[in-house]
């Protein structure tokens, strides 16, 4: 037996492709990879779905770029997808794929539990990391070679607070329910909670659900018996969705904020004609009038007419056009030349935090941590259209944030820093 | 505080209906056959999701056929979508008979050999789903109840009506199913082979078709409960069913292989005890359910009403 | 391709398969394995990212000493809480006992997540590494294989060993030749225990990070999938089952969306056409001649 086991193991020992040369632009293997890991199954992949969307939009915008005369010849890029299922292993197993494959860089995983797990092994092999659609915080801080595009709800979640007291400053009494078994949900919750506290309000109950769960009579019977004027969820979109349409039915009235797990269109066919009404923070709004964001919404609406494009995929996209355009910008300084791949990884990630960006999200640049600086939030309301199936996210605030401040790094996240 | 207690009561009725049907699932294939179904939790799942298609729902952009539905004339109302995809389940049962269990008995397997093709059969076939379906949630058209107002109030406590409806429909079930074991002849007849199978068919009955007829009726009841689910709480991916299978699991051995009783006793036994865990430490309540499950079996080695397995010598 | 990542995984399976298999051996259908598995991972993780005095270092590296000591206290702690439990959970039998052990499964997996110092639902991540890659999990998780192999061998021919076929094939039987039924059941369940505690030591610092869905009922299951599919006879079925069956839905990802019903398939099917599991008694009993005609092959000492 351990002979066998030996034998697999010198067999599977591959060079590692970080000692490769990187190849000169025009030979075949010139073409550099960037992985990307998102949820294409599992409970998640309804976000993975409209991220590969992103992905493919950016992809062929970013192709079809014209070359301006005098412009050195661009280093061709390919976009390799990878299913990063819904859960940690899956995500591991997709991140370790592509590393060993030679990714250039990664983007991704989808969800920030599968982030937490991942991430530590691209920023052991030196691989840079753009994450489009992590929120909780800490990501970033994992290391040097992770950085993200997708603001984090410590940032954004207060807004559509702010929004909620803003149209009812008499609201008193506030319940708050989340997913307790999810570090999106927890991590985004603690936001809410503070950012309540901080406008003097402290939540008559914190009712606290599993990920799997979509019945909710038990604590919506709870809060309902304290009459909160407001309610704030942190969970997912199918379970949101539910939990929206069951406080509805069962009679509730006040008004009802969200957070980013609800940030897609997906929500519209399980709560409907509930979902109406309820107020959401965003990072993108489509109706940003910069000729990027006009650019990505005519793609958009080229292969989805009629539709506008969710925040989760203006994000993807924005992953792929900051780094598309830091390896065009490395590769005209001549940056790849006789680099090795482990080399290029590193000079690819200093260029990614020194540049900025004009994205669909608005002009974007990154701290040295790798946390996302972004200029303007928005806060929208679900409008549903009569017949209850559609409906859009309805721009009704627009918020300039200063930037956040960078939060103390540990050399090495404990457990119980949380 | 009476309307907080008819509140929990009621919810715990209607969670626990379920899980009493899902048991009582598991149950007709034991007494049978003396092993576990694992493929129920699939069934449940199937039953879901075919409720949906009967009602003219459309397959989601993720799934096989995109935006496929049933053309709207063949759309068939609620209570008759449910109880052809129920029928339907039930036939499903049947090909899983066919698959994992015929083999197997034929050749006189032991019976751990059934628990794993049991359970591969039930994740080929959720898998199936998702690949027909896709993986995202399924909420049933609005018009689902249309009539139904969106609650309603019992002695103060407020309920949605659908809950109600499931309440009404689970108890309508076990009391159908009891009645129908009782008291008609096919119904005697499987007891009769679960009891005893070699005098049964020295009586002249046919125990392979009472064997099918307890898979055809264990597949309806586990469709039924997840067209139920589906109108009541939606759809959110074709896993649902495998929570409710193993809490079918546990609420089955908490009542007692084999005793019919027994798994609708321990299903609202489950789903009062899960009712009264307060929603802030809602972390707790599956750990809880299985304490209860735990505690029990401590005490009653064989289930609240199972009968005491007699080993011969 | 295998990776030697993929490799690690595959040791793993087949490890916990044999943690399986143990408590088979005795007649006890445990499926606890995935709750031993979940205790070690959380107790390593634990002392790696929390006691100083094990060394790791700022870079994310952790002394070998430190990480066989985790190793052994992992299986330690798991050891310990199958003897508080085991002696409550082992009078129950057959489907009754099974159902128990995933009870215990559920309530250990809420306890991890609910807990206050196991980090909840983020989990603890950036666990500290013994080893710069993959690679170099291979000979612990060989050694620790090795070591079952070895416990289960000897087994055979202890006194231990050949009480627990007795108890497996008549419990009443065997209890009424004298054999302390009880205290061998208990023996089985607790070497399963040490061993599933062990190994999720081991993952703890493979993953790189643990949290409670580590340990949870489908992997129970598909456990004993190993074993039955492996072979329920001797230790070298569930070894075979967990390496193929980790394995297969890795191989299979070229197949793209339909690869888990290709792998429910072969679950479905396995049984069907191999009732005695792989490693059957013939197969074994032809190896164990191969093994007799190489020692006749040796010159006499």
């Amino acid at each position: 037996m351990a002979t066998t086991v030996g034998a697999l193991a010198i067999l599977g020992q591959q060079a590692d492709p970080a000692t490769k040369r990187v190849a000169p632009i025009g030979q075949p293997d010139g073409a550099l990879t960037i992985g990307a890991v998102i949820a294409l199954t599992g409970n998640a992949n309804l976000y993975g779905q409209d991220q590969r969307q992103g992905l493919d939009l950016a992809r062929r915008w970013a192709d079809a770029l014209p070359l301006a005369a005098g412009d050195p010849p661009r280093r061709p890029l390919k976009l390799q997808l990878e299913d990063g299922g819904s859960d940690e292993a899956t995500a591991i197993a997709a991140f370790n794929l592509l590393i060993k494959q030679g990714a250039l860089a990664l983007i991704g995983p989808t969800l920030s539990q599968q982030a937490f797990a991942a991430d530590p092994i691209a920023q052991r092999r030196g691989v840079p990391v753009v994450a489009p659609s992590n929120t909780a915080t800490g990501i970033p801080q994992i290391g040097h070679f992770i950085s993200r595009v997708s603001a984090q709800s410590s940032v954004i979640a207060p807004l559509s607070i702010a929004e909620a007291l803003r149209r009812d400053p008499h609201v008193k009494r506030v319940a708050v329910i989340y997913a307790q078994d999810d570090a999106y949900s927890t991590a985004e919750t603690l936001i809410f909670q503070k950012a309540l506290k901080a406008s003097g309000l402290a939540p008559v109950t914190v009712q606290r659900t599993q990920l799997a769960d979509n019945d909710f009579q038990i604590p919506i019977t709870a809060i309902l018996q304290l009459q909160p004027q407001l309610v704030v969820i942190s969970v997912q979109a199918v379970a949101g969705g539910n939990l929206i349409r069951q406080l509805r039915e069962l009679g509730y009235r006040g008004q009802i904020v969200v957070g980013n797990g609800l940030n897609t269109p997906n929500i519209y066919p399980i709560c409907q004609r509930w979902c109406d009404g309820i107020l959401i923070a965003q990072a993108y709004s489509p109706e940003l009038n910069t000729p990027i964001n006009r650019t990505f919404l005519q793609l958009f609406k080229d292969s989805n007419p009629g539709q506008s494009p969710p925040q989760i995929t203006a994000q993807a996209w924005s992953a792929y056009q900051v780094l598309f355009e830091a390896v065009q910008r490395l590769q005209r300084r001549g940056g790849f030349d006789g680099l090795t791949l482990g080399q290029a990884r590193a000079a690819l990630m200093d260029e990614l935090l020194a540049g900025r960006y004009d994205t669909p999200l608005g002009p974007i640049h990154f701290q040295q941590d790798g946390e996302l600086v972004q200029g303007s939030f928005y806060v929208a309301e679900v409008r549903m259209d009569p017949g209850g199936r559609t409906g859009r996210f309805a721009l009704v605030r627009t918020d300039t944030v200063t930037a956040p401040t960078a939060p103390a790094v540990s050399p090495a996240p404990s457990p119980s820093a949380r | 505080m009476i309307e907080a207690l008819l509140q929990t009561l009621l919810n715990g009725a209607a969670t626990g209906g379920v899980y009493a049907l899902v048991a009582l699932g598991y149950t007709l294939v034991f007494s049978v056959l003396g092993v576990i179904n694992f493929a129920l939790g699939a069934l449940f799942s199937l039953g879901g999701y075919l409720t949906y298609l009967l009602m003219g729902g459309a397959i989601s952009a993720n799934g096989a056929l995109p935006g496929w539905g049933l053309p709207l004339p063949l759309a068939l109302p609620f209570p008759l979508a449910l109880v052809l995809a129920a029928l339907l389940t039930g036939l499903a049962s049947l090909v899983v008979e066919r698959v994992a269990f015929s083999p197997l008995r034929r050749r006189n397997a032991e019976p751990l050999l059934y628990l794993i093709t049991s359970l591969g059969a039930g994740l080929a076939l959720v898998n199936l789903l998702q690949m027909l379906m896709g993986a995202e949630g399924y909420a049933f058209p609005a018009g689902a109840l249309a009539g139904l107002p969106a609650a309603v109030v019992v002695g103060g406590a407020r309920i949605r009506s659908v809950q109600v409806l499931l309440l009404a429909v689970c108890a309508a079930a076990v009391l159908a199913l009891t009645l129908w074991l009782e008291h008609s002849r096919s119904g005697r007849a499987l007891r009769a082979v679960a009891e005893d199978a070699t005098t049964a068919r020295l009586l002249g009955i046919n125990s392979d078709a009472m064997l099918r007829l307890a898979f055809l009726v264990s597949g309806g009841l586990a469709g039924l409960g997840g067209g139920l689910i589906g109108v009541s709480i939606s759809l959110p991916g074709p896993y649902v069913g495998i929570g409710y299978g193993l809490k079918g699991l546990a609420v089955l051995v908490l009542g007692g292989l084999g005793s019919v009783p027994g798994a609708i006793a321990g299903g609202l036994l489950m789903g009062l005890a899960e009712a009264l865990v307060p929603g802030e430490a809602s972390g707790w309540r599956d750990a809880l359910a299985f304490a209860i499950l735990f505690a029990v079996l401590l005490l009653r080695p064989n289930g609240l009403l199972g009968r005491r397995l007699v080993e011969k010598v | 391709m295998i990776d030697n990542g993929l490799l690690v995984q595959m040791l793993i399976g087949a490890l916990l398969g044999v943690s399986v298999y143990l408590p088979l051996a005795a007649g006890q259908l445990s499926l606890a394995t995935p709750a031993f598995y979940a205790v070690g991972g959380t107790l390593a993780a634990l002392l790696s990212t929390s006691w100083p005095a094990l060394g790791a270092g700022p870079d994310g590296s952790l002394p070998l000493a430190s990480f066989l000591l985790v190793l052994l206290l992992g299986g330690l702690l798991a050891g310990s809480l199958a003897l508080l439990v085991g002696r409550l959970v082992l009078r129950l039998q057959g489907i009754y006992l099974a159902i128990a052990t995933i009870a215990l499964v559920e309530i250990v997996r809420v306890a991890i997540l609910n807990l206050p110092f196991t980090g909840g639902a983020i989990g603890i991540f950036g666990i500290p590494q013994p080893f710069p890659t993959a690679a170099g999990y291979l000979l612990p998780a060989l050694g620790l294989l090795a070591l079952a192999g070895w416990v289960c061998q000897r087994l055979e021919v202890m006194p231990l060993g050949r009480a627990m076929a007795a108890v497996r094939n008549d419990e009443l039987a065997a209890g009424c030749m004298g054999i302390d039924t009880t205290r061998v059941k208990l023996t089985a369940f607790v070497l399963s225990a040490v061993l599933a505690g062990s190994t999720g030591a081991l993952a703890a610092h493979f993953l790189n990070t643990w949290n409670a869905r580590q340990g949870s009922f489908d992997t129970a299951v598909t456990m004993l999938a190993f074993v039955i599919l492996g072979g329920a006879r001797s230790w070298l079925g569930p070894v075979v089952g967990g390496l193929l069956l980790t394995a297969l839905p890795e191989l299979l990802r070229p197949v793209g969306d339909g690869r888990l019903v290709l792998f429910a398939l072969v679950i479905l099917l396995g049984p069907v056409l191999f009732p005695q599991g792989l490693m059957t008694p013939a197969l074994l009993e032809r190896l164990g001649r191969l093994g007799e005609r190489a020692d006749q092959g040796e010159p006499q000492p």
